[in-house]
């Protein structure tokens, strides 16, 4: 996979528990321009453990001297995110993959409606500027815990006046789905990223509604999380890999050395989909790619958040 | 390499011919004795110097005739350009594509310079040279999409990715092998592939569009499609068919070595950066059986290849007419010797 | 053509059904397509409004019982073109969760569509019948001309008037099957003419 060396040019602490990084190329050269909802993989190597996560890029797709993401750090973090907070530093190298757009913007739509909730606002900052840059009809409804988690929300304010409404939840403020939603007009298309429970309310607000499934856009980036250690066997390359309990199948794999395709190591591409050979116990599905019936097959898993619990588990790699 | 442009046409007369040189890199597709019809594609990297794929666009001794056919084609009818409205962004990042990989490759023909968005391309076989506002449409003589196509060989599809499929949404197409722009442009990756025989049912084209979906930005990939045509005729379009349709008539054991074509499709895709879309290009490669037979083992692998085809793909590559004929011609070079795998010409 | 080969741009049509989810439905509907829009009703009346423009044909209409079935919201239009200019107006005035139903021949049906996608409407998201004929538009792709109503394996272009293979090949966006010249290979040398969509 194409990876781009970068060094940190700026950091800024945005609120209490989000960070903003600038990252700017090692070789000097300009990045590529992207598409508004684009996100990037950083690589951190942690004490030799080497994680890889994805976080949307937030800048203007147009400005190709930088590339802008936020983490927020996360309570239950494996390291990744406490790591970016904590030893990433105006100076420090990391590399990160070409961007990858799994959260466009529907172009034919005539008017987009943009939901956030707290740190889900870092796809819709890139894609604002398309949506200014192309003179599009949009409304950003953004929600938050409390005035100062409120990420970005002053310069938003700035940027887009009234079509940007602010809900601050600790205020009492609520975005009421049914009505946001029963009165748009036809051409419209729903965009959410956010909390999972407002992903879930948006989602089933605007079916219940009768907006048509290709209407209603959303990202949720899973992280791996932790589970029971487990062992695997790659038929291909004829080794057993042993899944320790904070770690995902993909980054066993890889740590032992066997190359496997990813693309945004958040359940959501389908790239890294596998066959499974054999197994004896149960695949726990974690991702958002497969159909039901995929699942239920039990001859397919996503290894970046997918795990299992079983005594054999034999793999197409 | 240094480039000696011919001057040369592609219909009426038929003044064509490769040299020695483009005879030696032209993208011979069969590897093996038997042909399977398959998705074969693999990353678009760079190949050996002076192949066809050692860089992004090939430009090569036919590129100025190439371009004044496209010229004439587009002239007799407008349909074979079109590009819908909410492609713009991808107009300009195939302009972005096309400029700089040129510029970069063949840099005694082609430049680029920037000025942060003013930018002038110069290209010099074409005697053409512009400046203009990046992003600015009206600084432009014509769509930008149209205006580079008509610059670079083969032709262009714009791939618009939404609802978890590709629509072909745009395209300058001029040297297509039977299908037509004008009626497919809007169409889904399904639609659009519709007429494939035994493609459908293998599921090749649903694998082939899940791995197209996920072509990333800087990992362009490529893949070979081949068929034989009649005269080194670039524009064998269905809205054409009534001016070339007879020519399948007109092949006899005398003239078959001249008259038949090998024609090869370099497909190549690009993620584009601004739009999310996918640039599909197809440059088509012609040479006739003679040229092709200079190289004996190309002409017994065809020979092999043509002997055991499917008859359900004899007929949709539209070769029923000369098919036995070609084979005939083609037996004389083969003694059967084992030929090992690979497409190289010795 | 091969048992079993299926060409996918050729359009699925079913039966109407309703969309149980939905802030409004509107169904158009022509000729023959009345008794597609009385099935409908026959399943329920939805507590959603519904709003039928409807438009007869001289030998299918379907005008008298529709006005007796239908409670409100019914319009019946004595052209194609008042019907598509009710259509456009109407679409103005209704929200996202609308759902189009629509009845008729391929070529009304299509024709129906446009004038949705103008609105942001994409064909999956409605909901098509096919009634009264098999006739079929067909796209001259040598002269760009649509011939409409064509019954038969080949037809002769009305623009140019050659004579045209129907290809089993179908563009949403020209609402029309492909027309390939059937003897260009050998001229004059005509295959038999048969009814094959009456």
């Amino acid at each position: 996979m194409s990876m781009i060396d970068v060094k940190v040019a700026a950091v800024e602490q945005v609120t209490p528990l989000v960070k903003h990084f600038t990252f700017v190329r090692q070789d000097g050269l300009a990045f590529p321009a992207f598409s508004g909802g684009s996100h990037v993989v950083v690589s951190m190597n942690v004490g030799g453990r080497v994680f890889r996560n994805p976080y949307s890029l937030m800048g203007s797709p147009a400005d190709t001297s930088a590339y802008h993401i936020s983490v927020r750090k996360q309570e239950h973090s494996r390291g990744g995110s406490l790591f970016m907070h904590e030893s990433i530093e105006v100076g420090s190298s990391l590399q990160i993959t070409y961007p990858v757009n799994l959260f466009a913007l529907a172009k034919k739509a005539h008017k987009h409606i943009l939901i956030a909730g707290g740190i889900g606002i870092t796809p819709f900052m890139s894609q604002l500027f398309d949506l200014h840059r192309l003179n599009a009809n949009f409304e950003l409804h953004y929600a938050y815990r409390s005035p100062e988690h409120g990420a970005f929300a002053d310069q938003l304010k700035a940027s887009y006046g009234s079509q940007l409404r602010c809900y601050t939840d600790s205020q009492g403020g609520r975005i009421d789905l049914l009505a946001l939603l029963s009165k748009q007009p036809l051409g419209t298309h729903v965009y959410v990223c956010g909390p999972n429970p407002m992903v879930v309310a948006v989602i089933e607000t605007a079916k219940n509604l009768g907006w048509p499934d290709n209407t209603i856009h959303s990202e949720q980036f899973l992280s791996p999380g932790v589970g029971e250690p487990f062992k695997i066997h790659l038929k291909k390359s004829e080794i057993e890999v042993h899944v320790p309990a904070d770690m995902s199948m993909l980054e066993a794999i890889e740590l032992a050395g066997v190359e496997a395709d990813y693309l945004c190591r958040g359940g959501v591409c389908g790239r890294c989909e596998v066959d499974v050979l054999e197994s004896d116990g149960a695949l726990l599905h974690h991702d958002h790619f497969l159909t039901d019936a995929e699942k239920a097959s039990g001859k397919k898993i996503m290894p970046c958040v997918s795990r299992a619990r079983c005594q054999k588990l034999v793999l197409d790699l | 390499m240094p480039l000696a442009f011919k001057k040369e046409t592609f219909r009426d007369n038929y003044d064509y011919s490769n040299s020695q040189d483009a005879i030696k890199r032209f993208p011979f597709p069969f590897a093996e004795d038997q042909y399977m019809y398959s998705v074969n594609i693999e990353p678009h990297v760079k190949g050996k110097p002076g192949s066809v794929c050692e860089f992004a666009f090939d430009v090569d001794e036919h590129y100025v005739g190439e371009c004044l056919d496209k010229q004439i084609t587009l002239d007799l009818d407008r349909g074979r350009y079109a590009v819908l409205p909410h492609m713009m962004d991808a107009q300009w990042d195939f302009v972005e594509l096309t400029m700089e990989a040129l510029a970069n490759d063949y840099p005694e023909h082609f430049s680029l310079k920037k000025d942060g968005l003013n930018w002038t391309w110069e290209n010099k076989p074409l005697n053409i040279k512009h400046s203009f506002v990046f992003g600015d449409a009206s600084t432009m003589p014509m769509d930008p999409f149209e205006y580079m196509s008509r610059q670079v060989q083969g032709d262009f599809v714009l791939l618009d990715q939404r609802d978890d499929t590709l629509y072909a949404d745009g395209g300058f197409v001029t040297s297509q092998a039977d299908w037509s722009l004008a009626f497919d442009v809007g169409m889904s990756w399904r639609e659009w592939h519709a007429p494939v025989p035994r493609a459908t049912e293998l599921g090749v084209m649903d694998r082939a569009l899940k791995y197209l979906m996920n072509i990333q930005l800087g990992s362009p990939v490529r893949r070979l499609n081949w068929t034989m045509t009649v005269n080194p005729r670039l524009d064998t379009s269905p809205e054409n068919y009534p001016l070339w349709g007879t020519d399948r008539n007109t092949v006899n054991p005398e003239n078959i070595e001249d008259k038949i074509h090998l024609r090869v499709e370099l497909q190549s895709l690009f993620r584009l950066p601004r739009s999310n879309g996918i640039v599909f290009s197809i440059r088509c490669y012609l040479i006739s059986l003679k040229e092709l037979a200079t190289y004996p083992r190309w002409a017994k692998r065809l020979h092999r290849v043509q002997k055991t085809m499917h008859p359900d793909l004899v007929e949709y590559k539209g070769m029923t007419k000369f098919h036995p004929m070609m084979v005939e011609w083609l037996s004389q070079f083969d003694d059967g010797e084992t030929l090992s795998v690979g497409t190289q010409p010795e | 053509m091969e048992r079993g080969y299926w060409i996918r741009s050729k359009p699925v049509y079913t039966s109407l059904l309703w969309h149980e989810k939905a802030t409004s439905h509107l169904i158009v509907a022509q000729g023959q397509g009345g008794m597609a829009v009385l099935k409908l009703l026959q399943l329920m009346h939805p507590k959603q409004p519904i709003t039928v423009l409807y438009t007869p044909q001289s030998d299918a209409d379907y005008s008298k019982t529709l006005l007796k079935v239908v409670p409100e919201g019914l319009h019946i239009l004595d052209t194609e073109e008042k019907i598509l200019q009710k259509l456009d107006s109407t679409l103005h005035t209704l929200y996202m969760g609308m759902r189009l139903y629509i009845a008729g021949s391929e070529d009304f049906m299509w024709t129906v569509a446009k004038v949705a996608n103008k609105f942001g409407i994409e064909d999956a998201g409605m909901m098509k019948e096919l009634t009264g004929t098999l006739a079929r538009p067909i796209y001259c792709v040598h002269c760009k001309a649509i011939t409409h109503d064509v019954t038969t394996n080949i037809g002769k272009c009305s623009g140019c008037g050659r004579m045209l293979f129907v290809r089993d090949h179908f563009s949403r966006h020209l609402g029309a099957y492909m027309g390939l010249m059937v003897d260009a290979e050998s001229p004059g040398d005509l295959p038999e003419i048969e009814e094959i969509y009456p």
